[in-house]
């Protein structure tokens, strides 16, 4: 197997697709609100948008969008799919 | 019978609550437009029906969303109206699945389906009925579709009670094992919490442990080296589970578990070095906040965010269920909380097999309205241009062009009116103090203020289509690392745009920042932005002495801007630092604004600012007309130097002689006033002006009492009244949304002190500059 699939979410490419395998943020509150709005695990991600200066990023996943900064995906690992 | 409306942030629940109450509250397309729970009666029904903060789950992420979980969880209304958005089906089901558990009836009430069937799919609300046992309805609250069904509904009361199993047999049986143990039984829903908490309690991961070694490196100086040899050995760990392995995903997973294992029993150790994890965190956080603390001691570091967090996860002591807890957690290779999300997930993924159908093929791959804005608007290059070209543009249209005639209106002393009756009355003979109270004190006084009006309703217009039509979020989007460097976030713009317009709701707004000490400074900072109020002072000064020019207010805006950027800066590095600096906010579709709502929203706040014309300012007007037309022995005295508000002027006017440059009554009891509402500074000094000159015709008539000013001092006591601190009904929410009369208290010197030392430089520079051409 290719290892250079699995990234972190942070390191996905515009508009690339990965499938989320986990999940981690130090700080269990926003790990779990995560969670709550759907970046579990087997998701469908994609960066659509990046903000100025590529900080912070737009996740598209479960059919909307949400914000996230780069330093708070970091630890979100995703398979990358195309 | 008591209603809640609950649903996902920016699903249309105050859209529907309006609809069936009939009310008007402030409707908005970005998450967070309702911080507040507001209640109102069903039209034709006696039923209370309670708008409450959109909230994603029961677990309460910011303050707002504690308020909605505090009322489902405690106050327990009767009746649940679930509603949902048909486009993120899945995402607002979520929630349904936790309310599903809550011993409530439930209505699920799916909204924008008009919008789902765009994109090519229909979602069959019997099925989801019959699946879920709860009924479903589909409405569509902006276009008042299905409300009368959906009455009826709430009015059948019906009691059917079903529970279904969302979870996997061994979680289920987990769950009741957990409630077997406590007397009387606790609900379902708590022994969930409780299994999800082990999460945060056992603090486990590797991963995790990289991530905050990472953030203590960079916080405590002193143990730097330290920690970054942990960090590199941690990352070591990472690199191999993640990145290195030859092995299968799957195999991955189950190592990092391993790697967790170890760490649940907080010790690991390498080199024969025991590293405690368990520790590791905290032992950081509480040198930095020791540090803190003795940095300034007014302002304490809320250790836990869920200060608002009323209903309480009841302590349980984990061994009990521990080794179940291990077990699950090896057979999914999830950590618990995750399963519990994942399997909530699964389960509506299920349902919606079953109950979503294709009806067109899946719609080309063209580019939505959204898509085809955001290229516009989120360009790398055009985003900010964009943006500040929106906010000058505000400002152009608002006192460049409508402020010119309004502020030549009122700078040209007292319109045809007060000239009328003035005339008029004495004709018929009328008392010559009561023509003075009628043309002098309330005329000038209160027609100086609604002079303003147009140009206000603008200025409301503007922001409600901000509001309304998306852009707010990308705001926020396109800002945030720029804010994030000077230690806020891009949601801490939102109070400040809403802050155009009034400085109380932009205040309340900052509930949406999870972030203690990041909402505390923004509550501190949001009256730095000029509010509606602050325009009619900006207009008339820069009407005035710069010729209305729409550049010099947009240069007041921008420099009121970056006031706060070094405040910003300021209290978040020596005052009130954070540790957890996240982000995280949804992106809305942009949406054309409904004219309906922002016409409605555009004349309540129109009226409402007439409205304080005709009593606030009113009744200050004929305080401020008596002090200035009567003496201490409460003669009707025409040498204004003897009245009695001169004589409290003189007072306090060394406050002012600074950037002044000359001990003036009038401006230091004027700016005084700006504390009841900030137009009335201008009320105050059309007053006083005129009463001063007989017949005169210019508040700043080089002889009057106003003549003192030049265009340097101007704008100092200009700056000095955009800044200082607002008025009384801000100050009230300052004092709620912070908690604490001392913090106010604090934050309020703290706004009079910046402005006074903001004016001074004023018109120190600004004296230089111009003596130097």
């Amino acid at each position: 197997m290719d290892n250079t699939n699995i990234k972190s979410l942070d390191n996905l490419k515009l508009n690339e697709v990965g499938k989320v395998l986990r999940v981690f943020h130090s700080n269990f509150n926003l790990l779990k609100r995560l969670l709550d709005m759907g970046l579990t695990k087997n998701v469908f991600v994609k960066i659509t948008k990046l903000a100025p200066f590529k900080n912070p990023v737009s996740v598209a996943f479960r059919g909307y969008e949400i914000v996230l900064r780069k330093q708070d995906i970091k630890n979100i690992i995703v398979e990358v799919i195309k | 019978m008591n209603i809640a409306l609950v649903g996902n942030q920016n699903c249309g629940k105050t859209t529907l609550f309006n609809a069936l109450t009939g009310s008007n509250q402030k409707v908005g397309n970005w998450a967070g437009v309702t911080v507040e729970k507001k209640t109102g009666i069903i039209k034709g029904t006696s039923h209370t029906l309670i708008d409450l903060p959109g909230i994603y789950s029961l677990t309460p992420y910011t303050a707002e969303e504690a308020i909605s979980r505090n009322y489902i969880l405690i106050e327990k209304p009767d009746l649940i109206i679930n509603l949902i958005d048909a486009t993120c089906l899945e995402r607002s089901l979520y929630l349904t699945t936790q309310l599903l558990q809550q011993n409530c009836n439930i209505i699920i009430a799916l909204n924008m389906c008009e919008n789902l069937q765009k994109k090519g799919q229909v979602v069959d609300e019997n099925k989801l009925q019959n699946i879920l046992k709860v009924p479903c309805i589909k409405i569509n609250a902006l276009n008042n579709e299905n409300l009368p069904n959906l009455v009826n509904l709430i009015n059948k009361n019906m009691q059917e009670k079903n529970n279904i199993n969302i979870y996997s047999n061994d979680i289920e049986n987990l769950i009741n094992k957990i409630t077997d143990y406590f007397t009387p039984k606790i609900s379902k829903f708590c022994a969930i919490e409780i299994l999800e908490n082990y999460t945060k309690i056992n603090k486990y991961n590797t991963l995790i442990l990289n991530d905050n070694i990472k953030t203590s490196a960079t916080k405590g100086d002193k143990n730097k080296v330290k920690s970054t040899k942990k960090e590199c050995f941690l990352s070591k760990i990472f690199n191999k589970n993640t990145y290195n392995t030859q092995t299968k995903n799957e195999n991955i997973l189950i190592e990092n578990k391993h790697n967790r294992e170890i760490d649940n029993n907080t010790n690991l150790i390498i080199n024969n070095k025991t590293y405690k994890f368990n520790n590791l965190k905290s032992k950081y956080i509480n040198k930095n906040q020791k540090k803190l603390f003795k940095k300034l001691k007014l302002f304490k570091i809320d250790k836990n965010n869920n200060e608002n967090n009323l209903y309480d996860v009841p302590t349980f002591n984990y061994n009990l269920i521990e080794s179940d807890i291990i077990s699950l957690q090896k057979n999914y290779t999830l950590d618990i909380c995750h399963i519990l999300a994942f399997l909530r997930y699964d389960f509506i993924e299920n349902v919606l097999t079953k109950c979503l159908t294709k009806t067109t093929p899946p719609p080309k791959q063209t580019l939505t309205t959204t898509q085809k804005l955001d290229k516009i608007f989120l360009n790398k290059f055009l985003a900010i241009p964009i943006f500040i070209f929106f906010m000058a543009l505000m400002y152009f249209l608002s006192v460049g062009v409508i402020g010119k005639y309004s502020s030549s209106a009122i700078a040209s002393g007292f319109n045809g009116l007060s000239c009328l009756a003035e005339a008029k009355l004495s004709n018929i003979g009328v008392n010559k103090i009561i023509i003075s109270l009628l043309c002098n004190g309330i005329i000038a006084g209160v027609g100086s203020v609604l002079n303003f009006v147009p140009q206000l309703i603008i200025l409301f217009l503007y922001i409600s289509l901000l509001e309304t039509t998306g852009y707010m979020s990308r705001i926020s989007f396109i800002l945030d690392n720029f804010f994030n460097k000077i230690g806020l976030s891009g949601k801490s713009l939102i109070p400040f745009i809403v802050g155009s317009g009034c400085s109380v709701p932009a205040i309340m707004s900052t509930r949406t920042i999870e972030d203690s000490n990041e909402k505390q400074t923004a509550i501190i900072l949001t009256p730095f932005i000029p509010c509606s109020a602050k325009l009619p002072i900006i207009s008339l000064f820069v009407g005035f002495f710069f010729g209305s020019s729409w550049l010099v207010t947009t240069l007041i805006y921008i420099f009121s801007i970056l006031l706060i950027i070094i405040c910003a800066y300021f209290i978040r590095k020596f005052i009130l630092p954070s540790f957890n600096n996240s982000l995280i906010f949804e992106l809305p579709e942009y949406k054309k604004p409904s004219f309906k709502y922002v016409l409605k929203d555009v004349t309540q706040k129109t009226t409402s600012f007439i409205k304080r014309a005709g009593s606030t300012i009113l009744i200050c007007s004929v305080i401020v007309w008596f002090l200035v037309s009567f003496n201490w022995k409460l003669q009707y005295d025409t040498n204004i130097q003897n009245s009695i508000l001169a004589s409290i002027g003189n007072l306090l006017s060394w406050v002012f002689y600074p950037f002044l440059g000359t001990f003036s009554w009038g401006a230091t009891v004027s700016a005084l006033q700006g504390l009841i509402a900030k137009e009335q500074v201008i009320s105050s000094m059309t007053i006083i002006a005129g009463i001063s000159e007989n017949g005169g015709n210019l508040i700043f008539s080089p002889n009057g009492v106003f003549g003192f000013f030049t265009p340097v001092t101007a704008l100092a006591f200009l700056v000095f009244n955009l800044f200082s601190a607002p008025c009384f009904s801000a100050i009230t929410t300052m004092k709620k949304e912070l908690g604490s009369t001392k913090k106010t208290i604090i934050a309020v010197t703290f706004q009079i002190i910046t402005a006074l030392i903001i004016a001074n430089l004023v018109t120190l520079f600004g004296n230089l500059i111009v003596n130097i051409f």
